[in-house]
């Protein structure tokens, strides 16, 4: 025990060495809650009115001790806006650092890898669906099963919650903006997940080990930069583990039990709420620690048919509604451009738009890339090309779905929802919409909002162990899985608002060493890449597809 | 050498360069390679790895895998097949002494990676927690 809690100790401060620096650059540009801080609080924040309270009682004093020292500081720094406020005559909207970070990561890799997004999707679906596989080769798992854990993780209340807030507030002009950053997310991803394949660790019992932490601390070594890439690697597990409390964990919590209020009455606010947050805790707890397959397997292994589930009561309300689709989709083109003044204008728009795409497909992140890490194959540049296909589903398809509904409902700007609309509760309102058409659906949504929530939670504290593992040894990964129990509980209880924002920093500053770090090894994976499609296009593959 | 009160020697294998060091000792230190123990200790998979969702591998996989390995690292260092290798799974500390009694063996080698300060103190030391926690001698082969 003495280790654990040296290990403890450790972790407290190196926070504290890592944001006190943040800390002091901060000091003029402080009290901004913009625009993107607004997406970041969607996540948190979307039940935000009825139980926001005077900081009381110790949570309160944690609260607002956390929004004073680190979440106000690292707001400050990680969504740093050039003064773009300037642009929009208002002092709460600006285009955020992290998000101009995100979208240059995505340009640069579609870029650099000449359009592998487009190039290489017809060959991501053949791999996927298994025709190049061959027993013998490295790895766990099939390009379908780890590009479908993958997904477990990033499909979430961000496809169905966050893109209803992300149209209700930045109207239908936001869906061309997520399309766009999806479509070019994939580069990311490709560029991410092939690193992750190439300096993952293999193990003398056929196990493997993958994720930015590798690829950082590994690839930069090679580079000649081996205390960099340490420093990023290191920065990386921490942000992580963070974002896994936050966006992996409380986020989906509470969300998740947003969308339940709606139809269980006595898990309204002022009845047992809580009881649904230990029923969470005891399901997560009896996995990650109790160890039972049955559950996590079932819970990760229904996702896709959720998922197809989903994109057809979609499309059903689209074909209802056929005659609206072709108008819709000149509303959203018109409206990505010149939007109303009213829902921040052009940039504002578009930062919407992209933030939650980054939220929803996590491109860029770096959290895909330890499960495609898994995958059974020789060619770490094929996984990429199948990981690409993550965001394509996550947010051109799924993401897209969501929001076509809501503007073909008109549920983006029915008075009816106006309060949904303010109060940020996404997960209501993509329900309402969808009960329009389909009445029962509710219910069928709330399923599904569950089991996404709880899938999403698993994935993710897989995310967490591997980097508390990483960072502190396996023996000690006890202590990280009990506190992610415990966050699980406190997210059905409490909303502390700068607790959550603070953790979906977290997820959001994941990108500054991993986009970082992919820079700077994007010349490897150029070669690998290069040298992966001539042999493809010579047909070299083929043959050894037909040897299997 | 017989000063060892029981002749099964125990050593700990995790194929590094010191663990192999370790295998070099033992064998001078025995006459039949029938008294060498080898333990491997794995670590117990996380129920997320994609690998146990999708049931692709599991404990059987792992272990068939690690003791091929371990009879080819056995191989390479110029053991005999007498030799005895077991893979254990678990916190490699525990799995090793645990072995230990089992076999009733006179003597662990055991070899410490050397690590220092901050890595010291948050990965700790497998030899250091063999030390404690054996009922019979250990040698710590310091790295070099």
């Amino acid at each position: 025990m003495r280790n654990a809690r040296a290990s403890a100790l450790f972790f407290v401060v190196l926070l504290g060495l890592v944001f006190s620096g943040d800390a002091r650059a901060q000091q003029p540009a402080d009290s901004r809650p913009p625009e993107a801080t607004a997406t970041a609080d969607e996540k948190g924040q979307v039940d935000g009115t009825e139980r926001e309270e005077e900081p009381t009682g110790w949570m309160g004093k944690v609260d607002a001790f956390f929004g004073e020292w680190l979440v106000k500081p690292l707001n400050a720094v990680l969504f740093f806006d050039f003064g773009t406020s300037w642009f929009f005559n208002d002092e709460k909207k600006s285009v955020p650092f992290l998000v101009v970070w995100l979208l240059f990561g995505a340009i640069f890799f579609t870029i650099r890898m000449r359009f592998i997004n487009v190039r290489g999707f017809w060959h991501a679906i053949r791999l996927t669906k298994g025709d190049y596989d061959k027993s013998g080769e490295t790895g766990e798992v099939s390009h379908f099963q780890a590009l479908s854990s993958a997904l477990s993780a990033t499909i979430g209340l961000g496809n169905i919650a966050g893109v209803a807030i992300a149209v209700g507030w930045g109207g239908p002009g936001a869906i061309f903006w997520l399309i766009l950053a999806g479509f070019l997310g994939m580069s990311s991803k490709f560029a991410e997940c092939t690193l992750g394949q190439m300096y993952r660790k293999v193990d003398r019992d056929g196990t493997v080990s993958g994720g930015p932490m590798h690829y950082l601390s590994d690839g930069l070594a090679e580079l000649g930069w081996p205390r960099l890439g340490m420093v990023l690697a290191v920065l990386f597990t921490i942000l992580c583990m963070g974002a896994s409390f936050g966006g992996g964990c409380v986020f989906q919590v509470s969300q998740s039990l947003n969308s339940l209020q709606e139809q269980v009455s006595w898990l309204e606010d002022d009845q047992f709420p809580w009881l649904y947050g230990l029923v969470m805790a005891i399901l997560a707890g009896v996995v990650i620690i109790g160890g039972i397959r049955r559950i996590a397997a079932t819970a990760e292994k229904i996702v896709p048919t959720m998922c197809i589930l989903y994109v057809a009561a979609a499309a059903y309300i689209l074909i209802v509604h056929r005659a609206e689709i072709l108008p819709a989709f000149g509303l959203i083109l018109e409206s990505a451009f010149t939007p109303e003044a009213a829902r921040g204008g052009f940039l504002g728009v578009m930062v919407i738009g992209i933030t939650r795409a980054g939220f929803s497909n996590e491109a860029g992140i770096g959290s895909a890339p330890i499960a495609h890490a898994a995958a059974q194959t020789d060619e770490p540049v094929s996984e990429g090309i199948v990981a690409a296909l993550g965001p394509f589903i996550d947010t051109i398809v799924i993401c897209t779905m969501t929001g076509l509904v809501m503007v073909v409902t008109h549920a983006y700007n029915n008075p009816a929802y106006e309060q949904l609309r303010v109060d940020k509760k996404g997960a209501a309102l993509t329900s309402n919409a969808f009960a329009e058409t389909i009445s029962w659906f509710p219910w069928v949504l709330s399923f599904a909002v569950v089991l996404f929530a709880f899938s999403t939670m698993i994935s993710w504290s897989y995310y967490g162990e591997r980097c508390w593992s990483y960072l502190f040894g396996r023996r000690t990964s006890m202590i990280y899985k009990l506190i992610f129990i415990g966050f699980v509980f406190l997210g059905s209880i409490v909303a502390p608002k700068s607790l959550l924002l603070f953790s979906d920093l977290m997820l959001f500053s994941m990108a500054l060493p991993n986009i970082f770090g992919v820079l700077l090894l994007s010349g490897k994976v150029r070669r690998q890449l290069d040298e992966y499609w001539q042999r493809y296009k010579k047909g070299e593959l083929e043959w050894k597809r037909q040897k299997r | 050498m017989n000063w060892l009160p029981r002749k099964n020697i125990l050593v700990p294998v995790d194929f590094s360069d010191d663990s192999r060091a370790g295998l070099q000792t033992a064998r001078e230190m025995i006459k039949d390679p029938a008294h060498l123990h080898v333990i491997h200790v794995l670590p117990i998979m996380e129920v997320a790895d994609p690998g146990v969702i999708w049931d692709t591998i599991d404990d059987q996989s792992r272990r068939e895998h690690a003791e091929k390995a371990l009879r080819q690292e056995m191989c390479e260092q110029g053991f005999d097949d007498e030799v005895h290798i077991v893979v254990r799974f678990g916190d490699p500390g525990h799995e090793i002494v645990a072995y230990a009694e089992e076999i009733e063996a006179g003597l662990i080698v055991v070899s410490s990676h050397g690590r220092t300060g901050l890595r010291h103190l948050l990965l700790g030391s497998v030899a250091e927690r063999v030390v404690r926690l054996a009922r019979c001698a250990v040698l710590v082969l310091k790295h070099t």
